[in-house]
């Protein structure tokens, strides 16, 4: 910015760097605060389901597509199995196939950007024509073609999932690094002699930490969402429940035309709020790292007059 | 010419991509373990002379590297072998199935990209007001449904109005051209309104925060200070600047465009290529899902390849 | 007198949301201004003082959470009566504004032809061939062939980038005409082009121009008056001669001594070098023998798409240069000079082509990054912008701390906190304790880059390259932080090399001077030779385009109509 208008840059607006400090900023906005009880909530009842399941989900406790009641809170599907504690179950493994899809995704796209943006030269060349070509296969058809030709199972969804999701975190990350590595600070630390680790792990992964929480939260949605594609086409493992095998089957036994939306709504309601919450999270902290989205010139309200007199303690 | 350099590249890397994503066909069906069960000479029930052409065609009983060349030779030929299913020419099953696909999904982008557009750039023009943040929360939960589970919705929300699966009624054979267009039109309202409900969604988050992103440029504070008024100054200077942020991000969300066709062509019986795909994977047709997943890679690349240039179009900075 | 444009009573405060509620900043308190048709007026002060926020609510651009109160005139009738509606009818076609940095300020996908006529049309001004026209005019008026109308902000020279600004700001000739800052992003040549044609443009049509800026000698050149702000007030407003001669206000006094001048070292040179008593071989501190840099000149697509600059460092020819123990040279040049690229080829972060450079007698020329770590101990560098060399999570004990870790220095804590306390004290933060655990943001410009100095001398370096040292620091403390290097020189018998686009300082502080032009050497000797006889026709152009902070002093521009 040219222009430095006292107004945009407010004591509090300075310190907003490093991690911690724009973390606590974005947890005082109430998006973001619904996010994280969203996602905390979550993963508790991931943790804790096999102790509040109320059925088997394995055995029939009641009758085939029978609706929700003060039972079956969520009533049966069509094995006589109950959906609450199904759409239980799945989210607990839909999370840890999400979690575990993102840490490889997040792991090899950080590592690709890091190295790329850093080092420059031919590392950069070398790895973004790999990302790009990446990003130009369509990942959905690729992951069809491989669980296809590997049979279906969770473990292949993760890593096909993990292994195709990583390149837009790696240009995120390297674009990041490659202003970093600009920096005059980063400049400074090099010519007092500081090895390229010291740098990286001292001044440009601090820096890069809270965009790394944003986009692993994010990339959460995108890897439940392929699991929920991935199961829906039949190529996840059929015997494990998740909530992309939940509506599967629920599609696949003809729920639809029985009228029972029972056995889909839960979990496609569980994996809308749970991205919901993953997708305010990410989103408040990235904005919040983004300064070009503290100044806007286009304001539904103009400046004001204030009165000549008689107003404040500053009142002339 | 200005980036005539830059045009080139691009449309040499499309071509390159195009090729890797050959070799890597090559390596998935034939060269990885898994690879001999896909042989792609095993169609079911094949009388022997037809094995025997594929098998020249294809050099199967020769050694790797020859039957690589030869199998580039063959699909640049547009030999994609023969379907497993119904013994037809992959290529063949491919035109019919791209054929029904493009005016459902074409039809649903376009859509998307329009809601997209006017609800982000209202939310951003209207930043922080009612208006943007209902549009935005909607947009969030649009974002946040699956596909299928929308699809499904629609489809128990809409029994019986409306159409459910497949292109055409079947029982109302014999009409004009005219009638069965209708039809045709009325069986695509569902898929088409699921396709367009999700990627409305994510293309109104991009432009809006593309939008933000320009509203707080000095040229913004310029024209402001020049005298243009609000409507001019979104149109003229912010949403023109934020087109180029946008096309790049549409761009790489195109593979949620598959996605999204693949499952709804899939609920809504949809006779497409996402489909027909769908059904490969469930007949184990190895030589359609080869066809298949080329055909949607070359789409895509043609696609990027369309955005980049739209971006050179649009930016005058690009010279190289 | 009538004025043209006057400012009343103007009080501007400013919402802020922090953590514990709203606070309010008053940030113009009870200014008042006023300009004769014609008449120049300067308004200088340095940053956060307000001069900036004070045009702006001329124009009615404050951003929401300004309030205003007070009058702004223009040939007496207030336009600030009923707030924005009242404003908006004049903005641009009675009162226009340059804005500082030309090339954000252009909207980067339109043609300047096409922005100029924006301006026209959106005020009804002209239209048609006529407008096409009226264009070429306006391009060819403030020295731009009228056919680069069709040329996008990116395909200009930032000097003319400033040009057409100024043309886009007269195309609905205006009365008023408010430039903030329209040179601080451009050497000193094209500086004093760019205020040689606001001043001829402002007698040609009449204009009233408030001029803001930080440089009081360009104030001094171009303008008949002067208001000195501070803290959001104006503190003392007259005629540039009277506030050069006798500054009432104790700030207008300091703000004018620290305001370096080239023409006025008064006796002797500033320095004679004193480096005749050398007991040590003749093996100087640094020796830079024709070295020769050059760049590709590539930029990535990439770069292209996020709408990076073209900045590529200018290459360096035959470049010699030497450097004794307690000496400071100066390399003065403009941006693209190659002085900076000279530096970094003497960092051994640039591969030099041909050429040696040799560091206490030890040839450094090839070095690998490896091989120069441990060297590195010696020669340290002071780099330009103190708001960002320092990390900003570092604390300053970590700051000045992480050099001694990066070498293994010191292995107690104790044994580092003592060098901490020393480097902190040589720089003047003193109490040392008060300063320790602050971060960056808590610091003032020039207190960072002591801290970015004290971080550099705690490895009792012997060479201290220095860019620019004091170019991005309010007027007033630039002279202490030259003071303090000039201590390192003298006390600690520091080699410096500083570069700066500043004769002015480097012929205050250097014993020698090397001006750098297009990747070579110029001219290269003693400071006050080099300032008094430039042989260099470059040196000559050079020191004519410098602006004299004595208004009687012209070297700008002609004032006696």
């Amino acid at each position: 910015m040219t222009l430095s208008l006292p107004g945009a840059a407010t004591p509090e607006a300075e310190t907003r760097l490093g991690f911690w400090p724009v973390l606590n900023d974005v947890l005082h906005q109430p998006a973001a605060l619904a996010g994280l009880a969203i996602v905390t909530v979550f993963v508790l009842l991931g943790i804790i389901s096999p102790l509040i399941e109320p059925y088997s989900v394995r055995e029939a406790t009641c009758a085939v597509f029978e609706p929700p009641s003060w039972q079956h809170w969520f009533g049966c599907d069509d094995g006589g199995i109950d959906v609450f504690s199904l759409v239980l179950r799945g989210g607990r493994i839909s999370m840890i196939v999400g979690a575990t899809a993102t840490l490889i995704a997040i792991g090899i796209g950080a590592t690709v950007g890091i190295l790329s943006g850093y080092f420059g030269g031919w590392v950069d060349t070398v790895l973004m024509r790999i990302t790009d070509y990446f990003l130009v296969i369509p990942q959905i058809v690729l992951m069809i073609v491989i669980a296809a030709v590997w049979g279906p199972s969770l473990s292949h969804v993760i890593i096909v999932i993990g292994a195709l999701m990583w390149t837009s975190t790696a240009r995120l990350i390297r674009a990041q690094v490659k202003s970093l590595r600009e920096r005059v600070y980063v400049k400074r630390v090099e010519a007092l002699g500081a090895s390229h680790l010291h740098i990286i792990i001292r001044h440009i992964l601090p820096q890069i930490g809270p965009l790394l929480v944003a986009n692993t939260v994010l990339a959460i949605t995108v890897a439940i969402f392929n699991e929920t594609a991935l199961a829906f086409l039949g190529l996840s493992d059929p015997t494990a429940i998740t909530w992309g095998t939940i509506m599967e089957h629920a599609f696949d036994r003809a729920a639809v035309s029985s009228g029972a939306w029972w056995a889909i709504v839960p979990a496609g309601v569980a994996v809308a709020v749970l991205i919901m919450g993953c997708y305010m999270l990410g989103r408040s902290i990235e904005d919040g790292l983004n300064p070009r989205l503290k100044v806007s010139y286009l304001s539904l309200h103009g400046w004001k007059l204030r009165p000549l007199v008689g107003r404040g303690p500053d009142a002339i | 010419m200005r980036g005539s350099a830059f045009i080139w590249k691009r449309i040499v890397f499309a071509v390159v991509t195009v090729f890797v994503a050959l070799t890597l066909n090559f390596i998935l069906f034939r060269v990885l373990p898994g690879g001999p069960v896909s042989q792609i000479s095993r169609v079911p029930n094949a009388s022997p002379a037809l094995k025997q052409a594929l098998t020249a065609q294809f050099g199967l009983d020769k050694p790797l590297w020859e039957q690589y060349l030869l199998y580039l030779q063959q699909t640049l030929q547009g030999n994609f072998g023969v379907s497993y299913m119904n013994r037809q020419p992959v290529f063949d099953n491919l035109v019919e199935a791209f054929g029904n696909t493009i005016p459902m999904v074409a039809t649903g982008t376009i859509l998307a990209l329009t809601l997209g557009v006017v609800v982000g750039v209202i939310s951003a023009v209207r930043r922080g007001s009612m208006t943007d943040h209902l549009s935005t929360n909607i947009a969030v939960l649009f974002y946040a449904f699956p596909t299928q589970f929308l699809g499904m919705m629609l489809l128990i929300i809409f029994a019986g109005a409306l159409p459910s699966a497949g292109m055409n009624d079947p029982f109302a054979m014999g009409g004009s051209g005219w009638d069965s267009f209708l039809d045709t039109l009325k069986h695509m309202i569902l898929p088409v309104t699921t396709l367009a409900l999700t990627l409305y969604a994510e293309n109104a988050l991009i432009v809006r925060s593309a939008m933000l992103e320009t509203l707080g440029e000095d040229y913004i504070l310029t024209a402001k200070a020049k005298g243009v008024p609000r409507r001019r100054l979104i149109r003229a200077h912010a949403l023109r600047n934020a087109m180029l942020p946008i096309v790049t991000m549409v761009a790489m969300s195109l593979g949620a465009v598959v996605t999204g066709s693949i499952i709804i062509e899939v609920i809504f019986s949809w006779p497409g290529i996402g489909r027909a795909l769908y059904t490969a994977v469930l007949k184990r047709d190895y030589p359609m899902l080869q066809g298949g997943f080329l055909a949607i890679t070359v789409v895509v690349i043609t696609f990027n390849l369309i955005a980049d240039l739209i971006y050179y179009k649009l930016d005058p900075r690009i010279t190289t | 007198m009538s004025s043209a444009f006057a400012i009343q009573d103007l009080n501007i405060w400013f919402g802020a949301n922090t953590g514990s509620g709203r606070a309010e900043f008053h940030v113009v308190k009870n200014v008042s201004l006023e300009l004769a048709p014609g008449e120049r007026l300067g308004l200088v002060g340095e940053s956060g003082s307000g001069k900036t926020t004070t045009i702006l609510a001329a124009m009615g651009l404050l951003p929401a959470n300004a309030e205003v109160s007070g009058r702004i005139l223009l040939d007496g009738t207030d336009i600030l009566r009923s707030g924005e509606a009242s404003v908006a009818p004049h903005r641009w076609k009675d009162i226009a504004m340059v804005f500082q940095g030309a090339m954000s300020a252009f909207n980067p996908v339109r043609t300047i032809g096409w922005q100029i006529a924006e301006a026209m049309q959106m005020h009804g001004v002209a239209r048609g061939v006529a407008m096409t026209r009226r264009i070429g005019e306006l391009l060819e008026l403030v020295g731009i062939p009228a056919d680069h109308a069709a040329r996008f902000p990116h395909q200009l020279s930032g000097g003319m980038r400033q040009r057409a600004m100024i043309a886009m700001a007269l195309a609905c000739e205006p009365k008023v005409l408010l430039a903030d800052e329209p040179t601080t992003a451009l050497d000193v040549m094209v500086q004093d082009q760019v205020m040689k044609l606001l001043v001829r443009l402002s007698k040609e049509l009449n204009l009233a121009l408030v001029l803001v800026t930080h440089d009081l000698a360009i104030v001094a050149q171009s303008c008949h008056r002067a208001a000195v702000m501070l803290k959001g007030e104006v503190v003392e407003q007259g005629e540039v001669g009277d506030l050069y001669h006798r500054p009432k206000h104790e700030y207008t006094r300091k703000l004018f001594e620290a305001t370096p001048d080239v023409f006025s070292t008064p006796g002797a040179p500033i320095r004679t070098s004193p480096v005749s008593t050398k007991t040590e071989p003749a093996s100087p501190l640094l020796e830079v023998r024709d070295i020769s840099v050059s760049y590709p000149r590539v930029r990535s697509l990439r770069d292209v798409m996020r709408g990076v600059e073209l900045d590529v460092p200018s290459a360096v020819e035959n470049v010699s240069l030497h450097v004794d123990r307690g000496e400071m040279v100066a390399l003065v040049g403009q941006s693209g000079s190659g002085k900076t690229t000279t530096l970094q080829a003497i960092l051994g972060m640039v591969k030099a082509r041909s050429g040696s450079i040799h560091l206490n007698g030890r040839d450094v020329t090839g070095l690998t990054s490896g091989q120069w770590r441990p060297l590195r101990r010696q020669v340290q560098m002071i780099y330009q912008d103190p708001y960002e060399s320092l990390d900003l999570r570092y604390r300053v004990r970590s700051t000045v701390e992480e050099p001694l870790r990066v070498h293994g220095i010191g292995l107690t804590i104790k044994e580092r906190d003592s060098l901490i306390h020393a480097a902190l004290e040589r720089v003047g933060l003193t109490p040392v304790e008060r300063y320790l655990n602050r971060f960056p943001h808590e610091l003032s410009g020039g207190q960072r880059q002591r801290v970015a100095i004290a971080s550099a001398i705690v490895l009792k370096p012997e060479l201290l390259l220095a860019d620019e040292p004091v170019s991005m620091l309010d007027v007033s403390v630039r002279a202490g932080v030259l003071e303090l290097l000039d201590e390192l020189r003298t006390d600690a018998r520091m080699g410096i090399l500083m570069i700066t686009h500043d004769l002015s300082t480097a012929a205050h502080y250097a014993d020698r001077i090397a001006v750098m032009h297009q990747g070579r050497i110029v001219e290269e000797g003693p400071a006050a030779a080099v300032v008094r006889s430039p042989k260099a026709d470059y040196t000559r152009a050079l020191l004519a385009s410098i602006p004299h902070p004595d208004p009687n002093r012209s070297t700008l521009a002609d004032l006696s109509a």
